[in-house]
């Protein structure tokens, strides 16, 4: 086992392919609780969590997956593969209720804090009322935080996960800060232009 | 360098003490004052951060990964448990299918402008259990349940109830017991929404 923690990914991988079950559970036990969280975190549902997180490593098992080392970690390919079948579930969501994500991140805003709790933050329940505004983000404020924020990946990783340039990483989580710093204040606290100022990026 | 500019350079995600960003601080306690609820979100992210590292997948996948792992054959054939939908999301997308509809002003047949002033709404609840005579007086309809979040929110001063289509799995969230293999059926739902356009409450029927 402690063999196994010494190793990078990339050598998990190699041995992993070669057919080596320990360098699978390893790799697996590394690497499980960030995806799953971020799925969690995604979708709101342990059970697409779950489905999520299996698929990612269905993939990874598979000859070929297509994980190219000079383009990025392997964390933030596996992100990646996360967040596309997220999207593939989000699709699904929206063929049973059509509903533009952005809209339902509103919605949820609205529903998520009540009055200012900036000053909780050092307490749980201050605590409990960010995750339920950083629960409430448009989706693509929310990956954002949850990859950098909440899962410390440094923004060129977050970037290759989400397929996008260094600079949209950055500038959505400038907006996605604004927003939780207005959501936390709440609605009566004092608009700063400065912190809200709108950005652009693309999809 | 405006403040405009100063936020312009996303300054709550340079290092703690950037040199670029004293300059304007020294001269603009309002931004002083941003940059420091800023960095209150940021600590607060931490913390969540920290209680968020206890979370993990289920054990059983690992073993379910595992053996597929060593079946290798096999391994497409592992199903999905195909309970593809979010509880919140469900109730999210109910809410704002109907904010969309009255924003449009259409109404379907089902829906019926509920006076908040009107006799039946005197034995509604906001806060728990939530309760609204029905004056059809179907037997097919269940209660009105109170939605998660709708205790915190201020009691509506009109309500309109609006008909729709859910996923079965959507009541899993409100403590119903829905089969997996149930899970992705239909049911109808009549769903209270406030004058302010949020759900809150529902009831299924049959
Ligand atoms: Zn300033």
């Amino acid at each position: 086992m402690a063999e196994h923690d010494r190793e990078s990914d990339d050598e998990l991988l190699l041995r992993l392919h070669s057919g080596d079950e320990q360098a699978f559970a390893a790799l697996y036990r590394r690497r499980q609780a960030a995806i799953y969280r971020y799925a969690l975190n995604m979708s709101g549902s342990a059970a697409v969590a779950e489905d999520v997180l299996q698929e990612v490593f269905m993939v990874l098992i598979r000859e070929g997956c297509g994980y190219d080392p000079e383009r990025g970690a392997l964390s933030a390919y596996l992100f990646g593969i996360a967040r596309k079948l997220l999207l593939r579930h989000f699709e699904r969501i929206r063929g049973n209720v059509p509903i533009d994500d952005e809209d339902a991140g509103s919605v949820m805003l609205e529903l998520a804090v009540d009055g200012n709790q900036l000053s909780d933050l050092a307490r749980s329940e201050g605590i409990a009322a960010l995750r339920r505004a950083v629960q409430a983000l448009p989706r693509r404020y929310r990956e954002v935080v949850v990859l950098c924020d909440l899962e410390e990946l440094d923004y060129a990783d977050a970037a290759h996960a989400l397929g996008c340039p260094v600079g949209t990483v950055r500038s959505r989580l400038h907006r996605a800060r604004a927003l939780l710093l207005e959501k936390m204040q709440g609605e009566a606290g004092p608009r700063r232009a400065g912190a809200l100022n709108p950005i652009r990026c693309s999809i | 360098m405006t403040c405009q500019e100063f936020w312009d350079s996303m300054p709550e995600l340079a290092p703690d003490g950037a040199p670029e960003l004293g300059e304007h601080l020294r001269g603009c306690p309002a931004c002083v004052a941003v940059l420091a609820r800023q960095r209150q979100v940021a600590a607060g992210l931490r913390g969540l951060a920290a209680e968020s590292r206890r979370v993990q997948a289920p054990a059983r996948l690992e073993g379910r990964l595992m053996a597929a792992f060593r079946g290798e054959g096999g391994m497409t054939e592992i199903p999905l448990r195909a309970r593809w939908w979010s509880p919140v999301a469900a109730w999210v997308a109910a809410a704002a299918l109907i904010t969309a509809a009255a924003l449009l002003s259409l109404r379907s047949r089902e829906a019926q402008p509920l006076p908040a002033t009107a006799p039946q709404m005197a034995a509604v609840d906001w806060t728990f259990g939530l309760a609204i005579e029905d004056a059809g007086g179907g037997t097919e309809e269940g209660e009105f349940i109170a939605l998660p979040n709708a205790e915190q929110l201020p009691p509506p001063a009109q309500v309109n109830m609006v008909r729709v289509e859910l996923p079965r799995s959507a009541m899993i969230s409100l403590g119903y017991d829905v089969k997996a293999e149930e899970a992705g059926e239909m049911v109808e739902a009549d769903i209270v929404l406030g004058s302010d356009g949020l759900a809150r409450a529902v009831r299924f029927l049959n």
